[in-house]
């Protein structure tokens, strides 16, 4: 209101100009343009300083191709896997609101002095503790010829040399585990929650590449952490397993399946009922619904593990990923009964495709093949790949998956990684914020008429959080039809049937076709569902959150 | 009421609240081992020689510590140019942000001019389009002014952010408009109030845009991966993804130089953890 | 030091709202101007177009010799203390009053000596060092009346700058603003919705309604001559009675006819003013303190019978709630005493002298007590 007109416009374009000019330039400006390539044949290949062939407009040409035309084979697949990977949201939210609650539960002591105290306490505890484990496990001087370790090391390439040797670090690894151990207790007391806050939210600040590589040896097949650990437990449930009879699991499996269904049929009962009559108390329809989602999922793991069953169904392709000499094989044979084919592409496909699962190698090389080549492809290509031979259910009985290089694994792996990173990150600060504004004098009333701990959490803990949780299912909705790009990157080069959207857009657009009016085409898609989802949970969240 | 109410539930006992408080913080502690022990791992096996990597699993710990790793890094890829384009471009990205944005904050917030609401409403509408809607058309944009494969393609498409000025406007928002009158009474200009008045009192919105700034083009891979091809130019995750995927065998080496990478956003959380956490929801609740 | 004019001024919000209409003031050199009135008047819109921090849509604001329309704030020689005090939290207190100072480029022992003055003056002398957040809701009044003197302005602008504190505080506050005027005689235009506060402080008073000024003068003035009927509804401690009525004549004498309820005589003084309007429809406006109990000796025709309802004792006087008996509600104040009925018709007797009868609707003028001027100058 300061100055005359003239003088503030001016002034207000002096402030705004640096930042209106790059936002025209790179935002504002890329959007429009975006939905025109969309519509053009735009390609590097075909549009470049050495051609001059004209950019041609092509209408609706590039959706017609992604939707139902040639590219469609691909677009859906990938559209699948990028909704597999959306499995991670609803688990990893409710993990979030765990660790949320655990935290604001506010277990550890309040005051300053006796926080030191017992942190002090906790931390000479742990010294003597540590120091104890770093006696009783560090090897005498003689090793015992007997001990199990001398044939453990036969097997990894010991010789009776190093038995000692192999004693001794396990000695300090153990005594480092209670070190860390101690050393956590101790942190957490002093610290209180903020120690624990700092902790879970690390993993979700370093998720990019570092962290995608790092995760990658976490899972090795062999030598990696995660089935180092997996296999000795899976040898347990193996022999537990076996040393009962047979129909007891299927009947637990039977049970629990039968369950779970019946829950997921009431919910949903209840939850159409609510929709429709938009009744009160239809915030807790979210929660029961992640609830029964993840219960579902570990119903059907637990079943399928119980039962034996094959894992077709959900984690699709049942076999298991080719090798270099599987595709040249499938190559070879395709170039047989396909005499137009051109040699050249399919050994370069076969080239590519190595680690890929049949099917998806069935895609690549009917690209190379006439239009109706598809089916045929896929049977020559499944018959060169072993029907699955890992997860959790192989002939042998259980073994660990062999995660990022099994096709029905490898997106689990990425679901998995993925709420490892997320469970303690910006969500969970959210919902530390929200329940801090919730007033603790609704806890009281609830209190005052007789609520026990759940009913305070089902009655004013998750309907006082729930403006927070729609917030953060828009959001992570948002970023889930986007993601997957770095991960499959990095850790399955696309491989294993890992690719979404994201990187489908990031092959098309970027990698090897430079199609960029194809690749505006996936991202106005992509858009598209974006605009679609938030909508609908615009609608759903209007409706919980009002009552 | 037919029957008196019976006492079903007493106090619970000093003991059992102990108890269940004790079991809250056993709770806690395991989580943050599982969050903790993966990077103790990749710590050991960033301190392996390559041929202790394998028997780790059954060992636990390597046989023989070789810290040397994180010299060796540096000499088999060339981390430390990595290094210096992460910071470099992140550096220069967040400060032509804060400048760009805190000054068109305050053109939004702070001075009135015809058309001011619908520019404003323009650059709401552009935060609800994803991110992969602009990559393609900011690759062409970038080619036909010359910047690709240069610094300038890597810093300046990010350095006008949308999000950083809505952020920033609803942080000066809520400075009383009453201080900038009164400096403008006392003889300030509008410049004046914007160094002197607002960019202090808005520093902790100013150091939540730059933190989230920093982060995430430190972090940022998809559009450096398509804009670079120089060796020269590569930032920390390109680098170390191309040195992977060569030395794919050198665990130890790449442990080492993925532990270096998560350095600096590790240090700078835990510096400014206090702004970082008040950001994120603060972004949630004007959002 | 400085005189301010407003000639014909207005303010204009996108071209249709007219929130401030046609405000003439002539203010002059070394005055205490209270601007008064309820929320939404137009007050703090006029005083920040003085200020500069609004633009003026019609009319001219000088100050001085200069007209300032299109002046910026920091060249018009004003300070201004904000009803949130404005203080820059970033600050120190010496920073807080001596920023202005040095925005003015003054040589910075000048600014020193400047600031130490102010600060002894206004008794803050040891905060100094503080920061904003570390002080009391009076420390920081002070501190942001400090940053208003140190700068020895033409013209003091002060917006509501005492509804932040309580009411005890308000008081003391409003003593010694009254002895700092008294002692720099600096031109002082002052907002504020608290009447009483505008009766104490102003040498006059602006009462403002609707955007447009209502009355112009001394507090006395306002309070025995409202100009119409808002300003005697709203200036005073106890909100003025009113009944609504029509002007009959009999016998060459004048009564105020309230329906079946009351018929009231009205003294021959009023004959002149009220020749016009017989036959009209007319409020009559009286405030409780203009109420008796009637003694035998009053004449019959100007007293009025009510129902009391209430008595609240005040102490040397006590306020009975009464009612006509159509429901029309009148407080009266009457000496106190023990045994006053309560529900009971009792007989009250009206101070002609401090009766006024206004013209219909809300800003019906005064017709028997008009001020001798509404736009009255000032008295200096």
């Amino acid at each position: 209101m300061i100055g005359s007109k003239k003088k503030r416009v001016a002034i207000a374009m002096m402030f705004l100009l640096p930042n209106l000019i790059g936002f025209l330039i790179f935002t504002a400006g890329p959007i429009f343009f975006s939905l025109y390539m969309s519509l053009t044949d735009w390609a590097l290949t075909k549009h470049n300083e050495f051609s001059t062939e004209p950019i041609r407009f092509v209408g609706m040409q590039n959706y017609q191709r992604l939707l139902v035309g040639d590219e469609s084979v691909f677009f859906w697949d990938y559209l699948g896997n990028t909704i597999f990977l959306m499995i991670g949201i609803p688990i990893s939210i409710a993990g979030s609101l765990a660790l949320a609650l655990l935290i604001n539960a506010k277990a550890t002591p309040q005051a300053p002095r006796i926080r030191i105290r017992a942190g002090v306490i906790a931390l000479v505890i742990g010294a003597i503790v540590t120091f104890f484990a770093w006696l009783a496990t560090t090897p005498g001087p003689l090793p015992d010829p007997a001990s199990p370790l001398l044939e453990m090391s036969a097997e990894v390439g010991l010789t009776d040399k190093s038995l000692f040797e192999v004693a001794r670090l396990r000695s300090i690894s153990f005594t480092l585990i209670t070190a860390v151990f101690s050393l956590v207790i101790a942190l957490g007391l002093i610290v209180g929650s903020v120690f624990f806050r700092t902790v879970y939210y690390l993993p979700s600040l370093l998720a990019s590449v570092p962290m995608f590589l790092f995760w990658k040896t976490l899972y090795r097949p062999r030598g990696g952490l995660i089935n180092a650990v997996l296999d000795p437990a899976l040898d347990t449930i193996q022999t537990i397993i076996t040393s009962t009879p047979r129909f007891l699991w299927y009947a637990l499996g039977i049970a629990l399946w039968t369950a779970a269904i019946i829950w997921a049929f009431r919910l949903m009962r209840s939850g159409i009922n609510k929709l429709v009559h938009k009744d009160a108390g239809a915030a807790a329809f979210i929660g029961r619904t992640a609830l029964v989602l993840t219960m579902l999922i570990t119903a059907y793991g637990v079943g399928a593990v119980l039962v034996q069953a094959p894992q077709q169904s959900m984690l699709r392709s049942g076999f298991t990923s080719l090798d270099r000499s599987q595709t040249q094989t499938i190559a070879d044979s395709l170039a047989a009964e396909f005499p137009t084919a051109d040699t050249a592409e399919l050994n370069l496909i076969a080239r590519n495709t190595d680690g890929s699962s049949p099917d998806d190698a069935a895609r690549f090389f009917a690209t190379a093949l006439p239009d109706d080549a598809l089916p045929r492809t896929r049977t020559i290509a499944r018959a060169q790949a072993k029907p699955l031979h890992d997860g959790l259910t192989s002939g042998d009985g259980l073994t660990s998956p062999e995660w990022l290089l099994s096709p029905s694994w490898a997106k689990t792996a990425l679901v998995v990684m993925g709420i490892w990173t997320a469970i303690g990150g910006a969500n969970m600060l959210l919902y530390l914020a929200g329940l801090a504004n919730i007033p603790p004098e609704l806890y009281e009333a609830a209190d005052i008429d007789g609520a026990s701990g759940w009913q305070r959490f089902v009655h004013v803990t998750w309907p006082q959080l729930a403006p927070t949780t729609f917030f953060i299912v828009v959001m992570s909705v948002i970023a889930g039809v986007q993601g997957g790009f770095e991960q499959a990157m990095v850790m399955t080069e696309g491989k294993a049937d890992t690719i979404t959207l994201s990187y489908y857009l990031y092959n098309i657009g970027f990698s090897d076709r430079f199609e960029l009016g194809l690749a505006c085409a996936i991202a106005w898609v992509m858009f598209a569902m974006i605009f679609v989802l938030t909508i609908f949970n615009f609608r759903v969240g209007n409706q919980l959150t009002n009552d | 009421m037919p029957n008196p109410p019976t006492p079903t539930r007493v106090k619970p006992s000093t003991l059992a609240k102990t108890l269940g408080r004790a079991v809250i913080v056993a709770l806690l502690v395991l989580l943050a081992l599982t969050f903790i022990f993966p990077f103790v791992w990749q710590i050991l096996i960033s301190l392996s020689a390559l041929t202790d990597v394998d028997l780790l699993t059954q060992t636990g710990f390597p046989p023989a510590l070789q810290p040397e790793n994180f010299i060796t890094i540096f000499q088999r890829v060339d981390l430390a140019r990595y290094f210096f384009n992460s910071f470099f471009i992140a550096g220069w990205v967040t400060i032509l942000q804060v400048i760009t944005c805190s000054m068109a904050a305050y053109a939004f917030s702070r001075i009135q001019w015809p058309g001011r609401d619908k520019v404003f409403l323009l650059y709401l509408a552009t935060l609800m389009v994803p991110a992969v809607v602009l990559m393609v058309p900011n690759f062409v944009v970038v080619l036909k002014l010359g910047m690709f494969d240069d610094y300038s393609g890597l810093i300046l498409p990010s350095a006008f952010s949308a999000y950083g000025t809505f952020l920033l406007r609803q942080f000066m928002l809520t400075v009383p408009s009453s201080l900038d009158e009164a400096a403008a009474i006392d003889g300030a200009s509008h410049w004046r109030i914007f160094t002197t008045i607002m960019l202090p009192l808005a520093r902790p919105g100013i150091i939540v845009m730059a933190i989230f700034a920093f982060l995430f083009n430190y972090n940022s891979f998809f559009w450096p991966l398509i804009i670079t091809k120089t060796a020269n130019l590569r930032v920390l995750p390109v680098g170390l993804l191309q040195f992977e995927s060569s030395y794919g065998q050198e665990t130890p080496l790449i442990m080492a130089g993925s532990l270096l990478a998560m350095l600096p956003p590790i240090i700078i959380f835990l510096v400014l953890q206090k702004y970082l956490v008040k950001g994120i929801q603060l972004g949630a609740v004007k959002g | 030091m400085a005189q301010v004019t407003l000639k014909n001024v207005a303010k204009v919000y996108d071209k249709k709202i007219r929130a401030v209409e046609d405000v003439n003031i002539q203010i002059t050199d070394g005055e205490f101007l209270v601007f008064v009135g309820p929320s939404g008047c137009g007050k703090s819109t006029t005083l920040r177009m003085i200020a500069g921090l609004e633009e003026i849509s019609e009319g001219t604001i000088s100050i001085g010799d200069h007209v300032v329309n299109d002046v910026h704030p920091k060249d018009r020689d004003i300070a201004m203390v904000f009803q949130n005090y404005a203080l820059y939290p970033h600050m120190t207190v010496y920073k807080n009053m001596a920023f202005g100072l040095m925005l003015r480029k003054l040589p910075r022992e000048k600014i020193d000596k400047l600031v130490r003055d102010a600060a002894k003056l206004l008794d803050i002398a040891h905060l100094l060092d503080r920061k904003p957040k570390a002080l009391s809701g009076g420390q920081r009044q002070r501190v942001a009346l400090g940053r208003a003197i140190v700068r020895e302005p033409a013209v003091f602008l002060f917006d509501e700058p005492l509804s932040n504190l309580d009411a005890k505080l308000r008081a003391t506050t409003r003593t010694e603003l009254k002895k700092l005027h008294a002692r720099l005689k600096t031109t002082t235009i002052y907002v504020t919705h608290d009447q009483i506060e505008a009766m104490t402080l102003g040498d006059r008073i602006v009462v403002m309604s609707d955007g447009r000024v209502q009355q112009i003068d001394t507090p006395l003035n306002v309070y025995k001559r409202p100009a119409n009927r808002f300003v005697g509804a709203f200036v005073g401690a106890t909100p003025m009675n009113f009944l609504e009525g029509i002007l009959e004549s009999a016998d060459g004498r004048f009564f105020f006819v309230a329906g079946e309820t009351a018929r009231i005589a009205l003294p021959a003084e009023f004959s002149s003013a009220l020749a016009d309007h017989i036959g009209n429809t007319l409020s009559l406006g009286f405030r409780p303190s203009a109420m008796r109990e009637a003694s035998p000796a009053d004449p019959q025709d100007e007293r009025i019978t009510l129902r009391t309802i209430l008595v609240e004792p005040l102490g040397k006087n006590a306020d009975v709630s009464c009612e006509f008996p159509d429901g029309t509600h009148v407080l009266a104040r009457i000496d106190a005493r023990e045994d006053f009925p309560v529900n009971a018709d009792v007989q009250f007797t009206l101070e002609m002298k401090h009766v006024h009868i206004f013209e219909p609707g809300e800003f019906g003028a005064n017709l028997v007590h008009p001020p001798a001027d509404i736009l009255a100058p000032a008295a200096v």
